[in-house]
């Protein structure tokens, strides 16, 4: 197998993928796409992996593939020994691709005042902003109970799913967007735990939690 | 009742569930952003949201356990006083003591979290708080004037049904107590408790959260009809230009301050343990790994003693001193006649053994009595979780001191009992091996294993500067041919010093009172501030960039290069 990431450094969405194959230990090549300034995820020869222009895009030797969230239950339930990480049990995968739509909506809100702020994109600010803090009290309410519950990720298996590394990208940069996340803080001690993943890795603005207490 | 900056009301800031180890949580109080941690001792820290250093938000650093690193520069600051104990930008030096982040007040009682804006009031139970075993509903965040909140909460009271204000902007609804938390002019949040954990634990929470989701859902409607008030302006303290670029100065000493002997104990054979702590129960001054204490003995003599504390362990400092040692009565005094309850007055912790925290490999070699300072460097390690080892010499295992403190560390302890001298310097150079980059070994015990051990890693090609130890003694020969006036300003009198003699020996001659104990320029006992002049630094004590600030001196053995000194005495 020979693996092949389109890539932009920068993106939430790409380093999901990046996260998850460090957790499983799958490797990878490396394809760097020119997403700003460049704009090469609207390039032709971009576009003929992926008509809709998104990033990331993964290539498994010649299977080609888009959308983060499909990607990393692809990833999970070929390379993820230990079947984990996309359970196949439908009542728990209903609820990770629940997760995965979340995902999407955080991308939709979090990332896009990211853009805004950071990327000169025309998005309107305030509402992606307000947006953010919609999804934000949902989740901090339905983690906060998790925790009460015993709970301590996103889905009900007692270890975490591919809905956890959905998430989180858009939740930890979500101040680069202007939304902070002062009022969650169960959601803050969430991304704690996600960031003591075995295999966690960084990426530009999203800093190690420390280990934990032994 | 609009908001002031200065309003000295303690509110609750977090649920003490809010609070796992090694997270750090972001509160907020009256416009002033807070990073809150609890240490692995228990102890709950609300500090200033902002790095002394570059003003990153501390709430994204790491809570190492007892110390609290910043995300940005790695600067970590200890548990209770906030006081700065590394810089990685300056592995080498021990940082100033004054590095000190800003501190709140804060107490955790009744399931919640408190604090306030100021020292101003005393904490005080709200009324009724005692005798219940609280329990903390889920805290809504609200975007509506603290006010708003408080009036919006009361109507939340069935028909039938008296509302009872309670102070510190809080309300009584049945048996539950609803705080007001005022984290900004328009933003609040309600802090609900009940008297005793509920039967039905979820179901009571989900009853509570959809009812103050409700209220919070109404009262953002309303909020959102009419103008926002102003965020208020919190005004924050500069960081001064000293502090950003760490000098390492001295400071002169002479101040002390007293400690009451918490604990002694015999620690091992010939090894006695003392606990010292603050009267009042407040927290020592801060210290890093390689630091001891001048402790001032009851006969008048001064010893110094290094802390074999961990990280962030400020409410005692402890120390070993060996009975055996009683040259010039010092410790002998300690050990025969200093009983537990009894004052004594120490100084402020120094540091002329300071621990990198940068070594690719940090070895630690104790003998005797030595293994005091490294206890306190393994014990930061080991919460940094940084590779060390700790090879501990001693003539009999019932000689070894702080044997159950060395079991619980998690790093290589390897003790090494009743060795020749020609054995301790095959292991000590089967332990140092070549020289490898980003190596440190530290070393303390006797002159002459001290000796042994700098040989040893210079002859396997250590340099010198990953070959640390502390001086207990000056072995250079001390050039007393000079002779120049020392004016002291403060005493108003001008001094000639002979060839031969001592500015200390002049100034007692003179009839003045100057505290001194080594007298060669080993224990920094006698440190003078220096106004003008210059020195010629015969010490130990020192390190290169204090000498080199021409701004204190040891009057025991150094003197000036120029014909006259202007001392701060």
């Amino acid at each position: 197998m020979t693996i092949t990431l389109y890539d932009f450094e920068l993106s939430g969405n790409c380093y999901k993928l990046r996260l998850l194959m460090n957790i499983l230990n799958v490797p990878y090549a490396i394809h760097p796409v020119d997403f700003f300034p460049g704009r090469e995820h609207k390039a032709d020869w971009f576009l003929r992996l992926n008509p809709f222009g998104q990033l990331p895009v993964l290539k498994d030797d010649d299977l080609v593939l888009s959308d983060s969230g499909a990607i990393l239950a692809y990833l999970a339930k070929k390379y993820d020994t230990s079947g984990q990480w996309f359970p196949d049990d439908p009542a728990v995968t209903a609820e990770i691709l629940r997760w995965h739509a979340v995902a999407d909506d955080i991308s939709a809100t979090s990332s896009a005042a990211r853009l805004a702020l950071g990327y000169s994109y025309p998005f309107d600010i305030e509402k992606s902003q307000k947006g953010a803090h919609r999804i934000f009290r949902i989740l901090d309410e339905h983690l906060w109970f998790g925790e009460k519950a015993g709970r301590d990720w996103l889905c009900a298996p007692a270890h975490p799913t591919t809905a956890d590394i959905a998430c989180f990208p858009y939740v930890m940069l979500s101040e680069e967007g202007g939304i902070s996340r002062q009022d969650y803080p169960a959601l803050r001690r969430w991304t704690d735990r996600v960031r003591r993943i075995p295999g966690f890795m960084v990426m530009s603005g999203i800093f190690p939690a420390g280990p934990a207490k032994t | 009742m609009p908001l002031s900056l200065s309003d000295p009301t303690w509110y609750p800031i977090a649920s003490s569930e809010d609070l796992p180890f090694r997270h750090v949580y972001h509160g907020q109080l009256l416009g002033r952003e807070l990073a809150v941690w609890r240490a692995d001792d228990g102890n709950v820290n609300a500090w200033e949201n902002r790095c002394l250093h570059r003003g990153v938000r501390l709430s994204i650093g790491i809570n190492e356990g007892q110390e609290l690193k910043c995300q940005y520069h790695g600067w970590r600051y200890a548990n209770r006083s906030a006081g700065c104990t590394y810089i990685p930008a300056h592995p080498a030096d021990a940082p100033a003591r004054r590095i000190e982040n800003r501190k709140y007040p804060v107490r955790e009682a009744f399931g919640l979290v408190w604090s306030a804006a100021n020292d101003d009031q005393r904490f005080a139970p709200f009324p009724g708080a005692e005798g219940h075993d609280w329990f903390a509903l889920r805290p809504v965040p609200v975007n509506a004037t603290p006010e708003d909140v408080l009036a919006g909460l009361s109507r939340l009271a069935p028909d039938d049904q008296s509302v009872e204000f309670i102070p510190g902007r809080a309300v009584t609804l049945g048996s539950a107590r609803f705080f007001v938390q005022p984290v900004d002019a328009a933003r609040s949040v309600i802090r609900g408790i009940l008297p005793e954990k509920p039967a039905d634990e979820i179901a009571t929470l989900r009853y509570y959260n959809e009812q103050l989701t409700k209220l919070r859902d109404s009262l953002e409607r309303a909020a959102a009809k009419k103008p926002a008030p102003e965020p208020l302006q919190p005004v924050f303290e500069k960081v001064s230009v000293e502090l950003s670029t760490m000098p390492d100065i001295a400071v002169p000493r002479g101040n002390t301050f007293p400690v009451v002997v918490k604990r002694k104990w015999q620690s091992a054979d010939g090894v006695i343990g003392f606990e010292l702590a603050d009267r009042d129960g407040k927290h020592l001054p801060t210290f890093q790994p390689g630091a001891h204490i001048d402790v001032h003995l009851p006969n008048g003599l001064v010893r110094q003693y290094s802390l074999t504390n961990g990280p962030g362990d400020l409410m005692r400092y402890t120390i070993g001193v060996k009975a055996e040692s009683a040259s010039k009565g010092g410790s002998k005094v300690l050990v025969e006649t200093v009983r537990e309850g009894d004052v004594l007055a120490i100084s402020e912790p120094r540091n002329n053994f300071p621990l990198r925290r940068d070594a690719t490999r940090t070895v630690l070699i104790a003998a005797g009595i030595g293994i005091t300072p490294l206890l306190s460097m393994a014990r930061f390690l080991d919460k940094s979780s940084l590779n060390y080892e700790l090879h501990y010499f001693a003539r009999a295992s019932q000689t070894m001191a702080f044997s159950s403190e060395l079991d619980v560390l998690h790093g290589r302890v390897d003790r090494h009992i009743g060795f020749t001298r020609e054995a301790i310097k095959a292991k000590v150079a089967e332990v140092l091996g070549p020289y490898q980059f980003a190596n440190h070994v530290y070393i303390c015990g006797p002159g002459a294993m001290l000796e042994m051990v700098q040989a040893t890693a210079a002859a396997l090609g250590w340099p010198d500067d990953a070959v640390h130890f502390e001086y207990f003694q000056n072995d250079k020969v001390i050039d007393a041919s000079s002779a120049f006036d020392v004016e002291l300003a403060r005493s108003a009198l001008t001094l000639h010093v002979p060839a031969g003699r001592t500015i200390l020996q002049t100034m007692r001659e003179a009839g003045l009172t100057v505290p001194s104990s080594c007298e060669q320029g080993a224990c920094g006992t006698c440190l003078t501030g220096v106004i003008e002049g210059e020195v010629d630094h015969q010490d130990v004590y020192l390190n290169k960039t204090e000498k080199a600030s021409n701004t204190c001196m040891m009057t025991c053995v150094s003197r000036a290069k120029s014909g006259r000194l202007v001392l701060d005495i």
